[in-house]
């Protein structure tokens, strides 16, 4: 199956101040597949993501360099709109971060500030998207529930549920099941492996079976800089960099 | 963790050398045995078939604790995949060297044409053979490939022997109807030395992974 390119970084650079957290990363992130970053804590991957969409505008000395492009266009061009380019690429965060409202609030949040009034049509909404988010047999009886009473794993679901509601293209996940046990994990794995095939997934993760089992490219980084990208076979079996299979096969340090 | 893994993979892989050693020492006796009609050297050949089968269940089990342990990946992944075709290679190759031993228990009373063995090259073939086995067991050891590099040309040499080997069996047996019982079992240990060479070069292409991460296919 051909791949379409759906994010192109070309020497993007990142400053927290006078800290370069992101170095010169080149790369091309194609659609409909999933892209894992790994690495070391503090090596850049989660800034890294908070910059595909703009998550990073909210910190005050943050800096950036190069260049972004989604589906081809400067998502820091001066005439962007940061709100759409969220709406477009949706992140799901470490912590399950559900509003204090009810399930059915939770989904229907996104599409309401965007502009759907209609009850119907709100109603299909977070069906479909809790369905997408394989959370709607566990839910479908106590929508009106608060979604804190949930489980972390259901909590973690709906967040994914809350970011497809508003039909985005791109999934960023900050190392979503790193507060969630084996099975709820498992479920969320398998959700991912689902949504590939209408979403392109872009997930950040410190566990290296995760990435290997869920993601069909890898990217490695190191102090700010992207050490290796590719296929995630290639990597786990072969990396080209020596750095690469130190890390993965746990020689650091 | 990752030290614990790569302390406990390096004392196994000692192990599967020493397996490898105990494989190549049951052929090369299993062939002293066969040389010098040493029946006492045969039975102590077939007697270490159990540790080798023992050492062979245990180093296996051993390798499938470490994967489901640590999940090993990259170069770590690779050893143990090499690892375990050197263990399955040696097993075979010990096993080779027992059945040569059960020809020596079965045919050594019979005293006539002792000048067939070397009359045939087996003692050249299987020098070749060990050699070879030697030398890609040091590479599993050492990751030095060019212990290997001219396996497949050495593996061509160890063929054409084994082929020089069936074409005199039958001239022996056409010139003497009565050396047929002894070529044939001599035509079968040609066979394992044979197989014995393919697995030196099968644990050959397993090093070559393990190290480059590239297969190769040595013919």
């Amino acid at each position: 199956m051909s791949e379409t390119t759906i994010i192109t970084t070309e020497n993007l650079n990142l400053w927290y101040g006078e800290n370069n957290a992101v170095i010169d990363v080149t790369m091309q992130i194609p659609d409909r597949r999933v892209t894992a970053l790994i690495g070391p804590s503090g090596c850049g991957k989660s800034t890294l993501i908070r910059c595909f969409n703009r998550m990073n505008d909210l910190v005050s000395s943050c800096r950036i360099t190069g260049m972004i492009e989604f589906h081809g266009n400067n998502i820091y061009a001066r005439d962007a709109d940061p709100v759409e380019i969220r709406r477009k690429i949706g992140m799901v965060f470490q912590k399950p971060n559900p509003f204090p409202k009810s399930v059915y609030e939770n989904v229907a949040y996104g599409p309401r500030i965007h502009g759907v009034k209609d009850k119907k049509k709100l109603d299909e909404i977070v069906e479909r998207s809790l369905r997408n988010a394989a959370l709607w047999d566990e839910v479908k009886d106590r929508l009106a529930d608060s979604a804190m009473g949930l489980s972390g794993g259901q909590q973690q679901r709906l967040c994914i549920a809350r970011t497809l509601a508003v039909e985005p293209e791109v999934i960023l996940m900050d190392e979503p099941c790193s507060a969630l046990d084996p099975i709820a994990t498992s479920k969320i794995e398998v959700l991912i492996d689902d949504l590939k095939k209408k979403y392109c997934v872009i997930i950040v993760t410190h566990n290296m079976q995760q990435a290997a089992r869920v993601s069909d490219y890898t990217g490695f980084m190191y102090i700010g800089k992207l050490i290796e990208f590719g296929d995630t076979t290639q990597i786990f079996e072969h990396p080209r960099e020596e750095l690469t299979e130190n890390y993965i096969t746990g020689r650091f340090g | 963790m990752s030290e614990k893994f790569h302390s406990e993979m390096a004392e196994t892989k000692q192990q599967v050398i020493a397996l490898g050693h105990l494989a190549v020492s049951m052929l090369r006796d299993g062939m002293g045995a066969l040389e010098t009609d040493d029946t006492d050297l045969a039975s102590r050949v077939r007697e270490k078939k159990k540790e080798l089968s023992d050492q062979v269940n245990l180093l296996e089990e051993e390798m499938y604790r470490l994967i489901a342990l640590y999940q090993p990946v990259a170069k770590d992944m690779r050893m143990i995949a090499c690892s375990l075709r050197v263990i399955s290679s040696s097993e075979r190759i010990g096993r080779y060297g027992k059945d040569i031993a059960n020809v020596v228990l079965n045919t050594a009373s019979d005293t006539r044409f002792p000048h067939l063995i070397t009359g045939l090259s087996l003692p050249l073939m299987a020098d070749q053979v060990i050699s070879m086995i030697n030398d890609s067991l040091e590479a599993y050891e050492t990751e030095d490939l060019d212990l290997v590099a001219s396996h497949s040309e050495r593996d061509d040499d160890v063929d054409a022997l084994r082929h020089t080997i069936f074409r005199d069996a039958i001239t022996y047996m056409m010139e003497d109807p009565r050396t047929i019982t002894k070529c044939t079992n001599y035509l079968m240990i040609a066979r394992y030395l044979e197989r014995c060479g393919d697995h030196a070069c099968k644990i050959a292409e397993k090093v070559h992974y393990m190290v480059t991460g590239d297969h190769i296919d040595i013919r």
